[in-house]
């Protein structure tokens, strides 16, 4: 009768063991390959990012002609109506498009007149290493607020910066011929007041040759 | 006999409103208070980190009181206890791990007391009421492109990184390497942690320097540590071929790079982060409740052209 008893509550603790188990054994490969998925990947990220928002918003940036009158009349006047700055940065960016006649070429940039008849280089479309986070934080589309740990935040600049340079850049220099007239989009970043934006510098996100 | 018992009444009642009363002006008089969490006081930048968040809480009106967590979660966890404990109204965090602190965070929040994060981050989107946090990436980006253009992109360099737990570490780290790593003249030999720490830096560095002799260059995650490198290259007798990068904007660096003595270091602006962290606690109390999760906040590198525009923690 005793043992009958031990038996049942032996048998009901497997079964409450079992339905409400206290730990779940996982194989090592399986939990790595699990802790991977969830881990973000600023690479994956950045590939759909910009085919699916980037380069749509592209088209809604500020022209490059009206901006660079913008900066004309003043680079202060231009900051407060075109600009976006991040946080408590005394930099901001432009997020611009737009199209114009390529006047010079270097190893590192583009030199491209917008205004009609002009021969100065008026935007510096950069074609050398690039660095910093220009096109995350000038576009608006991505919030630092959204990523718990900064670290991602930040590899989705580089990752960003690699796109340029592996699939924008080799485009644009092969299109870069004096002469040529190209539309291009792209976004720029601005130390502070002081900064000299004749030519203004820009990270392209888009060229092509017309 | 009612009148007089009227009156023994009312006398009664006058004589305790008389007592009670200035107990009560005193109770609406008492100042609310305002924590300030620091993860070391052991390192000049934090401390003035730390006195700062204090003295504009005090000017806004608050009892601000500096509790140090020595960089020990345990001793951060205890600090939160007493804080819920006695009443606090909003705690200025500056935490000692990313992953680590979160819980104590969590805590305050459950207790309804707000957490403002300056400087280091807790790596979560919804327990801290903001986080304001220096852009160290992006700090370190530029000091990577002073570092190539002032090396070289030849020859070889070491890293001394942070406390490994914290994100800055990794941050500036990163940041510095997405540059520095495009040049595959310039080679790190070695990378090792002097925890953010003066004493492990000169520690570090000169173990550093009996194995890679023929280093160029050390970049150093904080001031404290290059501050340590640096004397390690002083009595090594190499302060003038091994040039040091710091980061943090320490005053002893702003001064040793106008001396020639340290090359460049990101300015992260403390006195800023931490005035805006007591300024954003006294607007939660008096009951604003839309903050950004996360501020960052500029780095601006400073070096030998520049050095005469910083000092004091910030820009002159």
């Amino acid at each position: 009768m005793c043992a009958a008893r031990w038996l049942i509550a032996i048998a009901i603790c497997a079964v409450i063991g079992w339905m409400f188990p206290l730990f779940h054994v996982v194989p090592l490969k399986t939990a790595v390959a699990e802790q991977a998925a969830a881990r973000f990947d600023a690479t994956t990220f950045a590939q759909s990012f910009w085919p699916d928002k980037l380069l749509p918003q592209g088209q809604k940036a500020v022209s490059a002609e009206v901006l660079l009158a913008a900066i004309q009349a003043g680079p202060a006047y231009a900051k407060t109506n075109y600009s976006r700055s991040v946080g408590l940065s005394e930099n901001y960016f432009y997020f611009l498009q737009g199209r114009g006649k390529v006047v010079s070429v270097s190893d590192d940039t583009v030199g491209i007149a917008v205004t009609p008849d002009s021969t100065n280089v008026e935007i510096a479309l950069q074609t050398g290493l690039i660095f910093g986070d220009a096109i995350r934080d000038g576009t608006g589309l991505v919030n630092s607020s959204d990523y718990p740990n900064s670290q991602d935040f930040n590899d989705i600049s580089a990752a960003l910066n690699h796109i340029v340079e592996s699939k924008i850049l080799p485009d644009l220099r092969q299109q870069a011929k004096i002469g040529t007239t190209l539309s291009f989009a792209g976004c720029a970043e601005v130390d502070d007041e002081s900064t000299d934006l004749h030519p203004l510098k820009v990270t392209p996100i888009e060229s092509k040759s017309e | 006999m009612k009148t007089n018992r009227l009156k023994f009444l009312s006398a009664i009642f006058i004589l305790m409103a008389v007592i009670l009363c200035p107990t009560t002006m005193n109770a609406q008089d008492a100042k609310q208070k305002v924590a300030v969490v620091v993860s070391t006081l052991n390192n000049p930048w934090f401390v003035v980190l730390a006195n700062t968040a204090k003295d504009r809480a005090v000017e806004l009106g608050y009892d601000a009181t500096i509790f140090d967590s020595q960089n020990d979660t345990a001793k951060e966890a205890a600090n939160f206890e007493n804080i819920i404990a006695g009443g606090y109204k909003a705690i200025l965090f500056n935490p000692t791990d990313a992953k680590g602190s979160i819980a104590n965070v969590e805590k305050a929040k459950a207790a309804g007391i707000p957490v403002f994060c300056i400087d280091r981050e807790i790596d979560s989107t919804n327990a801290a009421t903001c986080q304001m946090l220096s852009d160290s990436y992006s700090g370190c980006v530029k000091l990577g492109q002073y570092f190539v253009k002032t090396v070289g992109t030849e020859g070889e360099y070491a890293e001394l990184l942070g406390i490994l737990g914290d994100n800055n570490t990794w941050n500036r780290s990163k940041g510095f390497h997405s540059v520095v790593d495009r040049y595959p003249g310039l080679k790190c030999v070695v990378k090792q942690s002097g925890e953010f720490d003066r004493a492990k830096g000169l520690e570090v560095m000169e173990s550093i320097l009996q194995a890679h002799p023929n280093i160029k260059a050390v970049f150093c995650g904080n001031d404290a540590m290059a501050m340590g490198a640096y004397q390690a290259l002083v009595s090594a007798g190499k302060a003038d071929s091994v040039k040091v990068f710091g980061f943090d904007g320490a005053d002893d660096v702003v001064k040793s790079i106008a001396d020639g003595k340290i090359v460049a270091t990101g300015m992260q602006f403390p006195k800023l982060m931490a005035r805006k962290s007591a300024e954003f606690a006294d607007e939660y109390i008096k009951g604003k409740r839309d903050f950004p999760q996360k501020l960052p906040v500029p780095v601006e590198l400073v070096t030998k052209e520049n050095v005469g525009k910083y000092g004091d923690y910030g820009k002159k």
